[in-house]
């Protein structure tokens, strides 16, 4: 039980750490003028999370971030392509976490954010139903490798400075 | 070993977006516009016979403000919270649609000329 509250506490921080990061990258103006492309610098929790957390513990920070957030922000109608591009890249990332380790996290960061802007796509697909919505996909193909090249390598370095075995005993 | 490939990986398909960008970008313009609303096309014009004007595009009550003018197109104003439509500006690629995810609206080239019901209103 008492594993269970340092646990719960620690998603708790987690997902409020990731919320503040959210909120304040909204602030940040984007110079970009397609939607869907930004660093995504709360994902950094997120990577971080899927590493070293069970997938379930992860996956309600993510859930809980991306439904908080999208209240917070007041866009509820980014929240369908948050939430397609979420759980895609969520569930690639367990997929990679099994054979890319700690160390090369930001690897498997950088194929997640490929699969949560081909989610975002897929969902644009889907709700407006025109196919030149495609075109867009280059962009958030390369804006996606290097957002998650970027936020990939600082959640690897908070691996390496939060020593695990210090943090479970 | 294993580690390499994925880096090479990840670095194909960062040139493969660069690659596709570019192209993209550089695809020529047309002057065939549709302008989509929900998923159907309510509006096609021709920028080049097309005289200034300015109309509204209504979905679920929310509206943007469509301008045409010296042959170019652009949403002017929106009640859409990110105004992402207005900040496009005027529609200059075919890579870049005017988008209004908020209100569902789509302002693009007409990829395939031939296939247009040349609406005339």
């Amino acid at each position: 039980m008492r594993g269970n509250l340092r646990r719960l506490t620690e998603l708790s921080l987690l997902t409020a750490a990731a919320l503040i990061i959210f909120i304040i990258e909204l602030q940040i103006p984007s110079p970009f003028v397609i939607p869907g492309i930004k660093l995504g610098l709360s994902n950094i929790i997120t990577v971080y999370a899927v590493y070293r957390y069970r997938a379930f513990e992860a996956f309600s920070v993510l859930i809980v971030r991306i439904l908080l957030g999208s209240i917070f922000s007041g866009n509820l109608t980014a929240l369908i392509y948050s939430l397609t591009g979420g759980l895609l890249c969520f569930l690639g990332m367990l997929v990679f976490k099994r054979f890319i380790d700690e160390r090369h996290l930001w690897i498997s960061s950088v194929f997640g954010a490929v699969l949560h802007n081909t989610g975002q796509i897929a969902a644009a697909l889907l709700l407006l139903q025109t196919p030149q919505i495609l075109m867009y996909y280059p962009f958030l193909l390369l804006a996606g490798c290097l957002s998650g090249a970027f936020t990939g390598l600082c959640a690897q370095i908070i691996v390496n400075r939060i020593d695990i075995r210090k943090s479970d005993s | 070993m294993k580690y390499k490939i994925l880096i090479i990986i990840c670095v194909i398909l960062t040139v493969l977006g660069a690659v596709g960008s570019i192209l993209v970008l550089n695809s020529p313009p047309k002057t065939e516009v549709n302008i989509i609303s929900d998923g159907k096309v309510i509006r096609s014009l021709d920028l080049s016979a097309q005289e200034d004007v300015e109309f509204t595009v209504t979905y679920k009550g929310k509206s943007n403000v469509v301008e045409v003018r010296d042959g170019k197109i652009r949403v002017k104003e929106a009640d859409c919270p990110d105004k992402t439509c207005v900040k496009t500006g005027w529609l200059s690629s075919s890579a870049m649609p005017i988008v209004c995810l908020p209100n569902r609206l789509v302002i693009e080239f007409n990829d395939n000329e031939s296939e247009v019901d040349a609406v005339a209103w």
